[in-house]
């Protein structure tokens, strides 16, 4: 799955280039470093895995050995007494509207800024970029968010969260360029709108970087965890970065219990990382162009 | 307006607009730009409280002599963290980069897994990190139990910093190495034929064909990573925690100080100041950033 999906994404043609070019070297070097690679990456998780499996006692008596009495109650454990499942819940519902109100900012704004039909022209651009440089602003969201009487509410983290649009909006100007300025002309001949235009005809074309853009800033929002802990209150509410880290806070002398809950916590990245690590790869690669 | 307008109505586009610049204007910007006006006043945490103006006091104090010893070592910190980590990251992606460059049976899902990190996010691998660090017997404390050493690695003031620093590194160099192997294939394969023709081959080749041509990467790679590691403190905060003396950077001082780390002083808790620390740490994120900035063009045009 991944071998696929990571080869269309780096541009087949110069890889065979590079192959022609170092074929007379021998490998042996490379795959000895390949390895030191896996080991230094994955090590650490197959460690968590196996401290979560253990029971305290093996733990503490072994907190090195393979596991030998796998205790998979630990999981069970772990989700009921974190409250794991309403933590995720909240996690979810604000990446979900987070990322979808930055996406719809990036939209909006870019896609008129770079065809020109706003007043202001390459001023906007400059705002675009403006965005990626702005001071660390903790202490005036809170009050904002105090001021406004959206402190400790779920919408009013949804909308702080939403607005870090990071590169969303240049990386959009850079894309509507590929879309034919004719398109939009034979659109309005035939009565097209603007807003049915945008969202019915620019909207598809542009799924592959309006999905990038929603997933660069989902996984930003996903792991986002300081701005939860000022501007929430109430554990409730919290996204399960904050409720994770809580939990360490209660059962720090629990390794197999925390390893377990952090588990619950990494897997459901993992198994996603594989279907959007495309679309994080051209998002990056497009940040560092744009 | 220079270009035509071919939809029948400009309404429907100025309100969208218009919708999209105000919520990004009002929870975006303002809070940005507020920043510098908060730290010329002594506001506070606690709503309905007065506010006054007190000009550059926070300012002056921060570089007071009784708050200089706080400040300095958060100013240390964080430029220790970002250049080391920066430069290691750099040096290590280029490495890696190379390797997977290479025709290597199973190199995507290297790459794969060594970008892996980047969506675990900072509470998961500060967790597992302190499970790999842990002092009770981890990973790390066997290695060293074997040559007879001990540590309390994260808990030691001399090493907390240089791990923390290993930690960034492992969850943030598959950034630099996608970067770095995208800037590989765009290098013509002529240019190394070239090269083989005129005796340059290894090291030679590295030093005169690689790494000139990579310039932009690596430009772009410094700029990220500087830019990124001068404002991270999430991993921090889950490893160390925020009030830590030995890793607090200035990131971590504003929370501290704006939101309290330690209990039982509120006066001293000024957001004013708090916000004065945020400026300072804007000013030294914009100086670095055009000083490399100016550093690595005029090598590229040089190169």
């Amino acid at each position: 799955m991944t071998l696929t999906q990571t080869r269309t994404s780096s541009g087949s043609p110069q890889t065979r280039d590079t192959r022609v070019q170092h074929r007379r070297r021998p490998a042996i070097g490379g795959y000895v470093c390949a390895v030191i690679l896996l080991i230094v990456f994955l090590f650490p998780l197959l460690y968590l895995l196996n401290t979560a499996l253990k029971s305290n006692a093996e733990f503490i008596a072994d907190p090195v050995g393979i596991v030998r009495d796998p205790q998979w109650g630990n999981f069970f454990d772990a989700w009921r007494q974190g409250d794991f499942g309403a933590y995720i819940l909240n996690s979810v519902l604000y990446t979900g509207a987070g990322a979808t109100i930055g996406t719809f900012i990036s939209l909006v704004l870019a896609f008129p800024v770079s065809r020109g039909y706003i007043r202001g022209g390459k001023l906007w651009s400059v705002l675009f970029v403006l965005v990626l440089f702005l001071p660390n602003a903790l202490i005036t969201q809170f009050q904002l968010l105090l001021r406004l009487g959206l402190y400790d509410n779920r919408l009013g983290y949804i909308l702080m969260v939403g607005v870090g649009v990071g590169v969303g909006p240049l990386l959009f100007s850079g894309f509507v360029s590929s879309i034919p300025r004719e398109l939009d002309e034979a659109a309005a001949i035939d009565g097209v709108g603007y807003w049915r235009y945008l969202f019915a005809f620019v909207l598809p074309l542009a799924k592959p970087a309006l999905a990038t853009i929603f997933i660069l800033q989902a996984v930003w929002i996903w792991n986002e965890i300081i701005l939860a802990t000022v501007l929430l209150a109430d554990p409730a509410k919290f996204p399960v970065t904050v409720g994770l880290y809580a939990f360490k806070g209660t059962y720090s002398n629990q390794w197999p219990l925390l390893a377990a809950a952090t588990f619950i916590v990494a897997a459901p990245l993992i198994v996603g990382y594989v279907f959007i690590q495309r679309y994080l790869v051209s998002g990056v690669l497009g940040a560092v162009k744009g | 307006m220079s270009t035509s307008f071919p939809f029948p109505r400009r309404g429907p586009v100025r309100l969208s607009f218009t919708v999209g610049l105000l919520v990004l204007t009002v929870f975006g910007l303002v809070p940005a730009v507020a920043v510098l006006v908060v730290s010329f006043t002594n506001l506070r945490g606690l709503p309905y409280l007065p506010v006054d103006w007190v000009g550059i006091e926070n300012y002056l104090t921060f570089f007071s002599p009784a708050k200089w010893a706080d400040s300095a070592n958060a100013v240390g910190n964080t430029l220790v963290f970002a250049v080391v980590s920066t430069v290691v990251q750099i040096v290590l992606a280029l490495g890696t980069a190379i390797l997977l460059n290479r025709p290597l049976r199973g190199r995507n899902f290297v790459r794969a897994v060594v970008f892996m990190p980047t969506v675990l996010g900072v509470t998961v691998t500060g967790l597992i990190w302190s499970l790999m660090f842990n002092v009770g017997g981890g990973p790390a404390a066997s290695v060293l139990g074997w040559f007879g050493g001990e540590s309390a690695f994260f808990g030691d003031p001399h090493l907390a910093l240089a791990l923390v620093i290993v930690v960034q590194i492992w969850m943030v160099v598959g950034i630099s190495v996608i970067i770095f192997l995208s800037g590989l294939q765009a290098i013509p394969t002529e240019l190394y034929e070239a090269a083989s023709i005129d005796g340059a081959g290894g090291w030679k080749a590295f030093r005169f064909v690689t790494v000139p041509m990579l310039a932009p990467s690596i430009t772009a790679n410094v700029l990220l990573g500087i830019v990124n590691a001068l404002q991270s403190y999430q991993l921090i905060y889950v490893l160390t925690g925020p009030s830590n003396k030995a890793t607090q950077v200035l990131s971590l001082l504003v929370y501290v100080q704006g939101f309290g780390g330690q209990s039982g002083t509120t006066l001293s808790q000024s957001q004013g100041y708090a916000a004065a620390v945020s400026m300072v740490q804007f000013a030294l994120v914009a100086v670095i950033s055009l000083l490399s900035l100016w550093f690595l063009r005029r090598r590229e045009a040089r190169l």
